[in-house]
């Protein structure tokens, strides 16, 4: 039986190569994501061996939030280092500043290193040191900086030269004294460092007397796990003190954390590509079975029983399964620089040296890719089993349909009760799901009204209806176009499959699209609604809300002519006692905020705003909620700094602009209590009778002379940023679902190679009766439109629907407007219909070029 | 003329028992064999003759537990085969029934050796070598044995089909129009085959035909028409048969 399987698949093996390429494409970004993840893992543990090389104890802030939750104001002092340099067994400590800061040339415009993070960093004595001087050497005095060597090539930058580097300070230019490289290798993983003396650092990060770290070299004979116990004893639980080995374990799992994110991403894409291929698997394989009905037949007459014929279609799922996923693997060593290549052009340049491949990579991809073909292609071989042998005998011998028992549908049922279950506890409810289980259910009820009363569904009104009506695209072709129309209703179910593998595509990037021409509504809304203000000052990093703006840009501000009020805003994060998930935090100027900002009350009113001088706060509606608090009530924060403050709730608020986060409190509890030195943003008034066209120009000036890192944004340029921002965000979106749609071409031009042989004869006799080549290839290209077109037609419909019952029933309550974008939509329907006419070229090639007396003599 | 038609002396080795076979249901329905009671005896070779929709193919089907009758019993080898279950019936196929179709139906991958060894590759068992030769200079097609379907003609692939008809030793044979996709030269040296088979080997054959000629080669004539035996006789000549199926049909 093996045998006779090995020999099938040599005789088709452009079938075969087809149907595992549908297969392979999605183990490939699957393999390609492992291969990224782990190759940039793997260096950046290379980078932080190197950083903690030297250091025997490391001090660094306490997380008291969680993992990435720094406060901006280390608690660090040089009190401290003052402290572990008496400890006994300490050869050498020093403290070192290491934040991310910007760097500009002369003009003001930014040296960046294609989206990778730059800091400002300090000096540290030469045993704690990873970046030596290539050329040059480190700063001596306040005025210079050394570079590192992957931007000073980047930007032809030369020793003697002048740049810009700003912070929390107004920037400030320095003479480049020095070009260095980091110890690993030739960059940091990517990232920009200009290295100044500690002082200067210090005072350029907004930190004096404190450090981002301190480094300790042991004493010969002292261990680092005993100077580090030491070391713990006298120092506060606002520091941690790790060795340096546990501090490079700790850096490198903080890192796989933060690409946990990026792995689940792009695996998303993956399974969907697997779906899709999983889809032309059952096509492919609901097809062949059915065209050798006759070989199954003749083998049940020669003898063979129904577990060989389960057997020899299984085998061929396992080989094709095998071919696909080990296809799959390779693609994933050629995709895995690729999506590199594709994050770099999003501006997310990550490291990665050589390429790591674990053997989880190989063994997950060749599983899932194996279990996958296997699973799609089982319908098809039990329903190969049922071949009566008579079928030998016979043309066109139907196969029984399965027996639809009362015991079988109850299996069916606990099946898919246990499988909702089973995600249920995996994801925990959500919407899907509880659609999910009212279609269960509803099937449920069918089926079993249905064997009760002993009918056979109907099935496929809606496919050969969409048909008839896509067919008048073509039918004005003539008979060409009817013959297509006719050809695409004739198996209604192969038809439907085919273009369903192309619906899950359409589908998610319709889905996407609604959301996000949604939420650029909903923000524009927002905008409009809730910002009363002229412009708005951030970083002008886009979408950088990390490293924020100076908190000095406000009260700079505030001196342009025309400007009539500045209110700063800055965020951090906290957590309630008695809950487990940190909160968002919004600190607002109690004062001058009312005059900026509409705040839409539910309880209180502007007048609430000036408590938060103190120890009040406001809630959002959907926080309060959820955790039933009330006005008047007392809630305890702990923040980032690791104190504990006291707040008691003034007021509720409703925000769709998503300024106010969870909790709004005072900035100057923010700066005193949450280490919060820095600002988000700044929003600007200007006073009666100012026009922009002269302020902003002001402004800007200011901006670019003392804090070159920002610049303003009128609401209608804010409102385009925040669109271009989400933009970005979706073309990503689309180039990863773009793969999906590219099997589904695959199953297309599996699915029309096949009908073609199915009706080899009757080609043969419309060429006979004078068909020209040229119809034929048209025949069939329409008939791929149709099938495209119905795939199209499905997935926009599903889509759009999808995403508009989502966003009203999750999203209504948040004040979510719903858009249509028309145009992407229009857009999405011509690309599928590119799409078929693209998967057509080779059959409708083929089809063209059936020798005439042949396919006529062809049984 | 329904009835058994009694061969004394022979062991009745396939055997139907007022077999009756209905198609379809309601005012539709179509009675294809309607109480037939037929057997044959070990080392025959008997012809089913009878125009289109008399039933013939039917009756055969139903003999080779391909087909379930409506009512009544078929025996093989003593045992009633209308009662057992898919895996018997597979066990059986492949034990004791030998099949050869009008339209060859050799597997297009393999090729003639590989075609005519199949019934024992998929009952897992080893092939008598010698048998294997006997029947592959029998049937003429030694220097055609690593040839693909596609590489032979039609006379040839029913030549093999023969051998994979007779290579596991089946109790019997059934012939589905055997030479009905054939010429007349490559028709007579196929019939010829299934004669000697009978003849030498002890074979016992059934076929099914509309050919008067190739009738002429069995022992005995069945006449089937609207689903009942209308003839059981002894063989005759191609001519006699002609008459008697215009009188039938």
């Amino acid at each position: 039986m093996l045998s006779l399987v090995i020999r099938g698949f040599m005789q088709r093996k452009l079938r075969v190569a087809l149907t595992a390429i549908a297969i392979a494409l999605g183990v490939a970004l699957m393999a390609g994501t492992y291969i990224l993840t782990d190759t940039i893992n793997k260096s950046f543990a290379g980078i932080f061996s190197v950083a903690n090389k030297g250091h025997d104890v490391v001090i660094t802030p306490t997380e008291a939030l969680g993992r990435n939750t720094r406060s901006q104001t280390s608690p660090i002092t040089e009190q401290m280092l003052a402290q572990v340099r008496a400890t006994p067994g300490v050869a050498e400590a020093a403290g070192s500043i290491f934040t991310p800061g910007t760097f500009l040339d002369v003009h003001g415009k930014r040296l960046t290193n294609g989206g990778a993070p730059a800091f400002i960093a300090s000096e540290t004595p030469k045993r704690f040191e990873s970046f030596k001087p290539v050329q040059g050497r480190f700063p001596l005095t306040a005025a210079e900086v050394a570079i590192d060597e992957q931007t000073a090539k980047r930007h032809n930058l030369k020793l003697g030269q002048q740049m810009i580097v700003a912070g929390s300070a107004p920037a400030k230019s320095y003479t480049i004294v020095g070009i260095t490289r980091f110890g690993g290798g030739e960059s940091f993983g990517g990232a920009g460092a200009a290295i100044l003396t500690p002082a200067e650092a210090q005072r350029v990060v907004g930190l004096p007397g404190h450090f981002d770290q301190i480094d300790v070299a042991a004493t010969p004979g002292v261990t680092a796990n005993d100077l580090r116990n030491r070391i713990r004893l006298i120092l506060p639980a606002t520091v941690e003190v790790r060795t340096g080995a546990q501090q490079a374990a700790k850096d490198t799992s903080d890192l796989e954390h933060n690409l946990g994110f990026l792995r689940t991403f792009l695996l998303v894409f993956a399974y969907v590509s697997l779906v899709v291929g999983a889809f032309i698997i059952f096509n492919t394989f609901s097809i062949t079975v059915a065209q050798r009905t006759r070989e199954f037949g003749l083998l049940r007459t020669l003898g063979g029983s129904r577990g060989q014929i389960l057997q020899s279609v299984v085998y061929e799922g396992l080989m094709l399964g095998v071919a696909g996923a080990v296809l799959g693997l390779l693609g994933g060593l050629v995709l895995a620089p690729a999506l590199n290549e594709l994050f770099k052009a999003f501006g997310a340049e990550l490291p990665h040296s050589g390429t790591v491949v674990e053997s989880r990579t190989i063994i997950v991809s060749l599983a899932v890719g194996i279990v996958v073909t296997l699973f799609a292609g089982l319908p098809a071989a039990l329903r190969a089993t049922r071949v009566p042998p008579l079928a030998a005998m016979r043309e066109g011998v139907e196969i029984p349909p399965a027996v639809r028992t009362r015991r079988a549908i109850v299996i069916r049922a606990a099946i898919g009760i246990a499988v909702l279950l089973v995600l249920r506890l995996a994801l925990g409810g959500g919407v899907g799901l509880t659609a999910l289980a009212i279609i269960l259910a509803v099937r449920i009820v069918v089926v079993a009204r249905r064997v009760r009363r002993g009918t056979r569904p109907r099935r496929y009104r809606v496919v050969p209806a969409l048909a008839r009506v896509l067919g008048l695209l073509v039918s004005w072709r003539g008979v060409t176009g009817q013959l297509a129309r006719e050809n695409s209703i004739r198996q209604p179910g192969r038809t439907m499959i085919t273009a369903a593998a192309l619906t899950v595509g359409i589908a998610l990037v319709a889905f996407v699209a609604v959301l996000a021409d949604g939420t650029k509504a909903t923000i524009d809304r927002a905008v409009s609604r809730s910002f009363a203000g002229n412009l708005i000052v951030e970083n002008s990093q886009s979408g950088n809300n990390e490293q924020g703006i100076p908190a000095l840009v406000a009260p700079a501000l505030r001196r342009v002519p025309g400007v009539k009020g500045v209110t700063p805003i800055a965020f951090t994060q906290g957590r309630v006692r008695g809950t487990s998930n940190n909160v968002t935090i919004t600190a607002i100027d109690p004062r001058s905020f009312e005059q900026v900002y509409r705040v839409e009350w539910k309880k209180g009113s502007n007048a609430t705003l000036l408590g938060l001088d103190s120890s009040g706060t406001v809630l959002t509606k959907a926080y309060a909620e959820s955790k039933h608090l009330e006005v008047g009530r007392s809630i305890s924060v702990l923040t980032p700094t690791d104190k504990h403050v006291s707040l008691t709730v003034l007021g509720i608020a409703s925000d769709n602009a998503r300024l106010l986060g969870d909790l709004t409190i005072g900035l100057p509890l923010a700066r005193e209590a949450f280490g919060q030195r820095d600002d988000a943003l700044a929003f600007v008034s200007y006073a009666p009778g100012a026009s922009n066209a002269q302020v902003q120009p002001a402004v800007n000036r200011l901006l670019a002379a003392n804090f070159p890192q920002t610049r303003s944004r009128t609401a209608a340029q804010f409102k385009q940023d925040q669109s271009n921002q989400i933009n970005t965000l979706l073309a990503l979106i689309y180039v990863l679902l773009a793969l999906s749609v590219i099997v589904s071409l695959f199953g297309i031009v599996n699915t029309l190679i096949l009908s073609i042989y199915e009706r080899t004869r009757e080609l043969g006799m419309l060429r006979a009766i004078g068909t020209s080549r040229r119809q034929i290839r048209q025949m069939i290209r329409y008939e791929s439109l149709i099938t495209a077109l119905i795939g199209g037609v499905f997935g926009l419909v599903i889509g759009v629907v999808g995403a508009l019952l989502v966003t009203s029933l999750a999203l209504s309550e948040s004040g979510f407007v719903q858009s249509i974008p028309v145009g992407t939509l229009v857009i999405l329907l011509v690309v599928a219909a590119v799409a078929g006419l693209l998967a057509a070229q080779l059959p409708a090639r083929r089809a063209a070029r059936l020798d005439m007396l042949r396919a006529l003599a062809s049984e | 003329m329904s009835g058994a038609a009694a061969q004394s002396g022979s062991e009745k080795l396939v055997e139907a028992r007022d077999v009756s076979r209905r198609f379809g249901e309601g005012e539709a329905a179509v009675d294809a064999l309607a109480d037939v009671t037929v057997a044959f005896p070990s080392g025959r070779f008997a012809a089913i003759m009878g125009p289109s929709g008399s039933g013939k193919s039917t009756l055969m089907h139903i003999l080779a537990g391909l087909d379930r009758p409506t009512a009544g019993a078929v025996l093989v080898g003593g045992v009633e085969i209308t009662a057992l279950g898919d895996r018997e019936l597979t066990q059986l196929r492949r034990d004791r029934i030998g099949f050869i179709f009008q339209t060859f139906n050799l597997l297009p991958v393999l090729n003639a050796q590989e075609n005519i060894l199949l019934p024992l590759s998929i009952a897992g068992r080893k092939p008598d070598r010698e048998w294997f030769d006997r029947l592959i200079d029998t049937v003429g097609i030694r220097d055609r044995l690593t040839h693909r379907p596609a590489e032979l003609s039609g006379g040839q692939q029913q030549r093999v089909a023969v051998a994979r008809a007779l290579i596991s030793r089946p109790a019997v044979v059934f012939a589905d129009e055997p030479s009905g996709n054939l010429d007349s030269k490559a028709s007579n040296d196929v019939l010829e085959l299934l004669r000697n088979a009978v003849d030498d080997f002890g074979q016992t054959v059934v076929m099914v035909t509309h050919d008067a000629h190739a009738a002429s080669f069995a022992d005995r004539l069945l006449v089937l028409a609207d689903g009942r035996i209308v003839h059981d006789g002894d063989s005759v000549t191609s001519g006699e048969a002609l008459d008697l199926m215009k009188s039938v049909g």
